[in-house]
């Protein structure tokens, strides 16, 4: 086992999604075996999941981090997501994005609560530690909230 | 002064061979094994040895013959340039019309009508979150918007790829304009670009809208209906550019699209079509990687088993039908978002080794594809370099220039029987559709991405400022957010949409969707039931995209493409 | 965080979580499931209030190989079984990686239809080393959901060898699918499958086998020991819905058959179960923590070729355990 899967009591949970209207999903696919390969459950769905049906997926699998993979525009809808997760009481949950997201709209999502917005050539070292440290971040939120 | 020249005898083959050995590994120190994407071995040298003048006729023959190695043109591109066509659009139908209009001023020679993603979905503008619309592409629903995107523009005069999956709403949408403009449609020339529903429940799932018999149904119910109603349309582009993007190598990509041609073709004959007069109307759709040589390898290649197989397999005498016609897109996977401009160099190359495997048609991507929508004049870049490549470089003025190479006729032999030990691996699978069902593909091109990805991450494979060469301080174009279309705009082509509705002739449509139900339902075949024919009058009559796409999604199933994790 | 959910994880911390759980609310239960699945300190509290509200569920286990299609066949049974008004809990079960101990857990692809139906409750298992092996830890789950109100229960699983009899273990009604045209398979049913299924399914019965394989299971089940309990063979299409409400009936008529006395008797057999791997996990934990003289002594006889390790085992356990093994 790796040391991220020691360091936490259980494996993280992780949810591997896309929202709105793109299909594509070599990067989430990708990102997935890189997740799972570093010792954590990963949750993968098909794409254009709806905004409560990421919610629910959230609440029933009990996920710590969300991965939202947007290779159009889709993460447009990423503030959207961000209030109904609050509205759901998973304010716990860390979220980070990643794809094809222009620079000048990174801002807009970090402010809406977005954690991390991860861009093409971005390290897999770089995209395990985050998810792993916010893994982490989230339960202690949640255990302590 | 002058020197005594000094005169040596020419030494042999072998001597000469065997001094250069022993010279390279002397300077070699690491482990000299190389390898292409598509995993062939690499030497450092190719000689007459690896491919000799004997082969000539077998494996190159003259242009525009068999095998075709060559090119599918006695002239190929020093008769006729190959078509410039660049993707365009944004926003409303009036975004897509100014757009249109500019790219035909800078000297481009055809239009690709690109939808919303919404359309891509089959839905119309009022069934998804107003915020997606029109942010990467043309909100076009109705024969209205179709008429506003070529306001002023002669649509028996340009060649269209419409970039629209099955069941072909946008070219039923423009033929119900030819119709009103009194436009004959004889006239109406140009490409169902993603008409490969096949590539779209491997790849693309975002095209992928009707389940899979029912898309296969459909898509030979639109081959027949072009055949007999539009001549200078090519109703099928099986599109290699969705699964090499997807992570297929290149020889796989090449492979799984000749697997897809092979089955779109026979369930063409099955239905009882001509292999002669259907096969001249396929074309195909690459991806051109920055693996240069391997990329013009792949071409060649393909070009070469596509006659073959539509001899041996189908049949075909028409020399049309062994002509392997293809447009070829630079790979925007290629592309970095780490200092972006290096990015005009990669299209460059890319498009050189398109050009140099035989293009028909090229789409080179605008530098800043990776960092949003392209901006124009990134967009104006990627026509110049096409212009540049063509008028300065002089890269068209000799046919098929590196033929001969002994490097890329020995690849190009290698990647054919790499592609061809692919082709073998579906066939023993039952054929394309059902090695799609099984996964097959999916996984092939699941783990070739990850490998490729693995590649990466150890700096096996360089990427200019990505795994090398990083700088610390990326002078990179100042941040731009997404290009957002007008609001009110959009706000006002929803009014405009749902105004249409109101007040066409319900009735009308009402029946042209149950007529296109039945036809649906009725068996594949039967006279006077072609699915796609119904698709048009029910698109003539008023019908929405959305409700098209709707109406077969009820009767023939909802495309849910096999996602694979 | 929001007010919201800092005063329901304040709740949890002050032991509302059962009490929740109970009254069937979604997060309750996910998090109760997190609880088990790691057996946390509250696992044993959590497990000891649900028992007296256990057995309302019917527990429907689906097993069988990879590519019979049990995904989609789940997803249009549940739709199936949502019509007729049940409520669903789903347990989809995958390997994790013996590598990395990740795993990617990808059932709920095919269950998009159901992606916003409150009443259907999917959770993803990963089936890492958990204490008591993984029948124990999904019996858990299923009697969590059950707990926590759902009528039906199903638990997935990729048939392979040992979980089919788990699941058989922990389901009142077993579910085998197959597909035709897999000669693999039905050797894998000869192998065993077919002892523990209560329901027999050829999915993709559009398949030109399928015929074919429908009238090899039929002749094998005639095979079997007259007396034995009749296993119905059901074709089914799941993407078209085709023998879906026959597979439900077939599912619900069972569960009838076998009454609310012989399900309370298998939970029994169940629980002993539990006991007995969590009795097995906790052994093999002490000895392979031990540093015991002792069990160093018999490790060399075992390498000596003076005892076999079952004999080795016998003596540890009567030695150092008091047990008569």
């Amino acid at each position: 086992m790796t040391d991220t899967a020691k360091r936490t009591s259980r494996p993280p949970r992780v949810l591997v999604t896309k929202i709105g209207l793109d299909g594509h999903d070599r990067g989430s696919r990708i990102v997935a075996a890189y997740l799972r390969d570093a010792g954590m459950e990963v949750i993968y769905t098909a794409p254009w999941q709806k905004i409560e049906a990421v919610v629910k997926l959230a609440v029933e699998e009990d996920v710590d981090v969300i991965g939202v993979s947007s290779l159009a525009t889709d993460h447009l809808l990423l503030p959207d997501l961000m209030a109904a997760l609050g509205a759901a009481g998973l304010g716990h949950v860390r979220v980070v994005a990643g794809g094809i997201i222009p620079d000048g709209d990174e801002a807009e999502l970090l402010r809406a609560g977005v954690n991390r917005v991860f861009h093409p050539g971005s390290p897999r070292e770089d995209i395990v530690a985050t998810v792993s440290h916010l893994a982490a971040q989230a339960r202690a939120t949640c255990a302590n909230g | 002064m002058s020197e005594q020249p000094v005169q040596l005898p020419l030494p042999g083959f072998e001597s000469a061979r065997a001094e250069w050995r022993q010279d390279y590994d002397g300077r070699i120190d690491r482990d000299g094994s190389l390898r292409n994407r598509s995993g062939i071995e690499i030497k450092p040298l190719y000689t007459c040895e690896d491919w000799a003048e004997e082969r000539y006729m077998e494996d190159l023959g003259f242009p525009g013959q068999l095998p075709m190695t060559r090119g599918i043109y006695p002239s190929m591109h020093r008769g006729r340039t190959w078509t410039q066509r660049q993707l365009v659009g944004f926003g409303t139908p009036e975004d897509y019309n100014q757009r249109l209009k500019t790219i035909l001023a800078a000297g481009g020679t055809a239009g690709s009508l690109i939808p919303c993603n919404s359309v891509y979905r089959g839905y119309d503008c009022d069934e998804v979150e107003l915020p997606l619309l029109g942010t990467c592409g043309a909100v076009v629903n109705t024969v209205d918007d179709m008429d506003l995107c070529y306001r002023d523009i002669g649509i028996g005069e340009l060649s269209t790829a419409v970039n629209d999956p099955l069941p072909f709403t946008l070219l039923a949408l423009l033929l119900a304009v030819a119709k009103r403009r009194d436009v004959s449609w004889s006239r109406i020339t140009g490409t169902s670009n993603q008409s490969d529903y096949i590539s779209h429940f491997v790849a693309n799932h975002m095209f992928f809208r009707i389940a899979l018999p029912g898309s296969r149904r459909v898509l030979v119910d639109h081959v027949a209906f072009c055949q007999e109603h539009l001549p200078g349309w090519n109703p099928i582009s099986v599109v290699g550019q969705h699964m090499q993007q997807g992570g297929a190598t290149p020889a796989e990509a090449m492979a799984l699209t000749l697997c897809t041609a092979i089955q779109y073709a026979e369930d063409c004959r099955t239905r009882g079509m001509d292999p002669d007069v259907f096969l001249p109307r396929f074309t195909f759709f690459f991806d051109i990687s920055i693996s240069f040589f391997e990329e013009i390898a792949k071409l060649r290649a393909g070009r070469r088993l596509w006659q073959r197989i539509v001899r041996e397999r189908f049949g075909a005498k028409n020399p049309k039908a062994w002509r392997f016609k293809f447009h070829a897109q630079t790979s925007g996977v290629d592309l970095t978002r780490q200092q972006p401009l290096n990015n005009i160099a990669r299209v460059a190359v890319q498009a050189v080794a398109g050009i140099f495997g035989g293009l028909q048609s090229l789409h080179t991507d605008a530098y800043d594809e990776v960092l949003s929508v392209p901006t124009e004049e990134a967009a104006r870049i990627a026509i110049a370099t096409q212009n540049i490549l063509r008028e300065e470089a002089h890269l068209t003025d000799v046919i098929d220039p590196l033929a001969g190479s002994y490097y890329l006729e020995t690849l190009t032999n290698q990647m054919e029987q790499e592609i061809e030990a692919t082709i073998a691996r579906i066939d023993a699978a039952g054929g394309m559709f059902a090695a799609v069902e099984a996964g097959l593909p999916q996984d092939m091109i699941g783990k070739s991405a990850r490998v490729f990805q693995e590649k990466v991450d150890s700096g096996q494979e360089t990427i200019v400022g990505v795994n090398k060469y990083r700088e610390a301080e990326e002078p990179t174009t100042a941040p731009r957010p997404l290009e957002r279309p007008d609001q009110s705009a959009m706000e006002a082509h929803l009014a405009r949409f749902r105004a249409f509705k109101a007040e066409r002739s319900q009735a009308a449509v009402t029946a042209a969707l149950d007529t296109l139900a039945r036809a649906a339902n009725a068996a594949p075949g039967t006279p006077g039931q072609n699915v796609y024919e119904k698709v048009v009058e029910a698109a003539t009559a008023g019908a929405t995209h959305g409700e098209i796409c709707a109406c077969l999604r009820r009767e023939l199933g909802f495309g849910q493409p096999l996602v694979m994790p | 965080m929001t007010d919201r959910s800092a005063a329901a994880a304040g709740a949890d911390a002050g032991g509302k979580l059962l009490e929740r759980l109970l009254d069937g609310e979604p997060a309750a239960l996910a998090k109760a499931i997190t609880v088990i699945e790691n057996a946390g300190a509250r696992a044993a509290q959590v497990l000891a209030g649900i028992q007296s509200r256990l057995g309302h569920a019917l527990v429907v286990g689906v097993t069988g190989p990879p590519g019979a299609g049990k995904s989609t066949l789940v997803s249009a049974l549940v739709g199936e079984l949502r019509r007729r008004g049940k409520s669903l809990g789903i347990l989809a079960v995958d390997p994790s990686s013996p590598l990395s101990g990740g795993a990617i857990l990808g059932d709920r692809i095919r269950m998009a239809e159901h992606a916003c139906d409150p009443e259907v409750f999917v959770r993803s298992l990963a089936s890492r080393g958990h204490v008591g092996g993984l029948s124990s830890a999904a019996a858990r789950v299923v009697d969590l959901m059950d707990a926590a109100g759902k009528d039906v229960v199903i638990v997935e699983t990729v048939g392979a060898g040992q979980s089919d009899v788990e699941v058989a273990q922990l389901a009142d009604v077993t579910v085998v699918v197959c597909a035709p045209g897999l000669g693999d398979e039905i050797q894998a049913i000869k192998a065993g499958i077919l002892e523990i299924a209560d329901v027999l399914v050829v999915n993709k019965a559009d398949l030109p086998n399928a015929e074919r394989t429908v009238a090899q299971l039929e002749g094998m089940l005639s095979l079997r020991d007259p007396g034995t309990a009749t296993v119905p063979v059901i074709a089914t299409t799941a993407t078209e819905g085709h023998g879906v409400a026959e597979l439900s009936d077939a599912v619900e008529g069972r569960a009838e058959t076998l009454g609310g006395s012989a399900r309370a008797g298998k939970r029994l057999e169940r629980i002993r179960q539990d006991i007995a791997d969590s009795a097995a996990e906790l052994l093999r934990r002490q000895l392979n923590d031990s540093d015991d003289d002792g069990l160093r002594a018999l490790c060399r006889s075992v390498q000596r070729g003076e005892l076999d390790p079952e004999g080795a085992a016998r003596r540890y356990l009567a030695d150092y355990m008091g047990n008569k093994a």
